[in-house]
């Protein structure tokens, strides 16, 4: 029987569901909604290619504009859905529609963290996450002009990457001891440091911005230790936090992201979530986690659309993401939070290693610096849930497939003893 | 008017790998499935990365810089984030040599 599915973020998490449940029947009707006045987009060209000019916003589409009318996709762009009525199973737009749905995704992704400190109204400060603000940035990217870049996480990172390889000058900064600490720890963030340092950034570590300066427009900056920064203009890269708003009083859970269980469902029967918003049930690491990379709004919408067309499909992806720096090109696939012991492949004095997250002896996480093709075998071995040599995983002559196939071998024999 | 030439001998590519050749202008990749040649435009139509520089499993290749994978029969694409698919070329094998025809 032919369904109404109702699709709220028309990203690139939305637009994957929307296209997978098309594909799916031709009866069924489908409906994008999204705040964003563009159709579905990527962001990952928005801290690298896009920002720099060197790739224009159409290759970034998700498809073609004319896509969705020509597959009949309803698509409704620069709506924002404000409630969700699970009862009368309908959502509201802001502009004040009803619309009907038999199932429906939470697509929403996040939204930008602010700071509140004393400044953070001036002019010239800014933050990314949408084309239009990625717009912003590029109108202010002279060279030569000063910009502090006040968060190295990834979107920080590569933003000041990409601002540096523009002639700009850059100062970072971040309250932990390098880059991506919180997710890579200090060996790994070290490198990180260098390759920065390398192309001319200047870091500031463990301090924090207090208060932005300025007449209308920013000037200068004072950190925790009492250090001023002079600065033509800001870019903050502190995070997102997940939009949830419109699930208000829905009945939906919602913790750190909606919560889902492995087949993208919340607790509210015909109700899922997928993407950055989704703080999701991983059955290979039994936890929850919400992740906010490219790889996994797609494959976990395309999932999501599967179980609201009543298959039941488990999304047990191992996570996958990469980080374009300079001419560096960071991959980093599994999960971790905490590790007993970091094995390294390769030397991360010359930038060229794979890091291996390592608890109990087994591989939770890898990181690779220029060493996709290890990351891209480790997945095999992260999957695997098994404990690995660790002496082979560190030795370069041993080939990573054969690892493997170890791990393999060590498995129980399948067929029972009697 | 397109014309075989010869690029590669057949020990050059043992089974199950790739090689980057340079002929008619670009770059062009030759994967070895299990003794069938096939020959496709070296650089993904995403980043612009060398597939031959990435993982080859059966006839599906895997662009290591951001994962796109393409069939290596027809150039077409298997997963994102490359959405064009990469120009393929007719191979045959003369006796040891490899041509591809350009």
């Amino acid at each position: 029987m032919a369904k109404t599915f109702v699709i709220v973020g028309a990203s690139l998490a939305g637009a994957t569901a929307a296209i997978t449940l098309r594909d799916a029947g031709a009866a069924h009707k489908v409906i994008l909604i999204g705040a964003e006045p563009d159709p579905p987009y990527e962001r990952p060209p928005l801290s690298k290619s896009y920002l720099r000019g060197t790739s224009p916003f159409e290759k970034a589409l998700v498809r073609p504009s004319a896509f969705y009318a020509d597959h009949g996709i309803d698509a409704m762009f620069a709506t924002r859905v404000t409630r969700i009525d699970p009862t009368s199973r309908l959502v509201e737009t802001e502009d004040g529609r009803r619309i009907p749905f038999d199932a429906l995704l939470v697509a929403t992704g996040g939204r930008n963290r602010q700071v509140k400190i004393p400044g953070s109204h001036l002019d010239g400060i800014y933050s990314l996450r949408t084309r239009e603000d990625a717009d912003r940035i590029r109108a202010e990217m002279t060279p030569g002009r000063r910009v502090v870049v006040v968060g190295m996480g990834f979107i920080g990172s590569e933003v000041a990457a990409s601002l540096r390889l523009n002639g700009l000058d850059v100062v970072a900064i971040d309250p932990s001891t390098t880059p991506l600490f919180r997710v890579l720890g200090d060996a790994v963030g070290r490198t990180i440091t260098a390759l920065h340092h390398g192309h001319g950034v200047r870091t500031i570590f463990e301090d924090a911005v207090t208060a932005f300066e300025g007449t209308e427009r920013v000037s200068s900056l004072v950190t925790r230790r009492g250090q001023r920064v002079a600065c033509d203009f800001v870019v903050l890269g502190i995070g997102i936090d997940p939009v949830v708003d419109l699930l208000d009083g829905s009945g939906v859970i919602v913790d750190n992201g909606v919560h889902v269980d492995q087949y993208c469902q919340t607790n509210v029967a015909g109700i899922f979530a997928a993407g950055d918003v989704a703080n999701h049930y991983h059955p290979l690491f039994d936890r929850r986690m919400r992740v906010e990379h490219w790889s996994n709004a797609m494959k976990q919408a395309a999932v999501a659309a599967r179980n609201m067309l009543g298959q039941r499909v488990a999304y047990d992806e191992v996570h996958w993401f990469w980080s374009d720096q300079y001419d560096a090109n960071l991959q980093y696939a599994g999960f971790h939070t905490t590790w007993q012991r970091l094995v390294v492949r390769g030397s991360l004095e010359t930038g060229n290693y794979l890091a291996c997250y390592i608890n109990d002896g087994r591989v939770d996480a890898v990181v690779g610096m220029n060493r996709a093709k290890d990351v891209r075998r480790m997945i095999a071995i992260i999957r695997s849930r098994r404990p690995v040599d660790l002496d082979q995983l560190q030795d370069e002559s041993v080939d990573l497939r054969s690892l493997h196939r170890l791990v393999d071998e060590k498995r129980p024999a399948a067929s029972p003893m009697s | 008017m397109p014309e075989f030439r010869t690029v590669l001998k057949t020990s050059d590519i043992p089974p199950g790998t790739l090689v980057a050749i340079d002929a008619a202008g670009g770059r062009i990749s030759v994967a070895n499935v299990d003794g069938a040649y096939y020959a496709f435009d070296d650089t993904c139509t995403h980043e612009q990365c060398s597939l031959a520089d990435g993982d080859l499993a059966g006839t599906t290749v895997t662009c290591t810089c951001h994962g796109a994978q393409f069939d290596v029969r027809t150039g077409q694409v298997l997963a994102p984030p490359a959405l064009v698919p990469v120009n393929v070329y007719r191979t045959r094998i003369e006796g040891d040599a490899v041509q591809i025809e350009v």
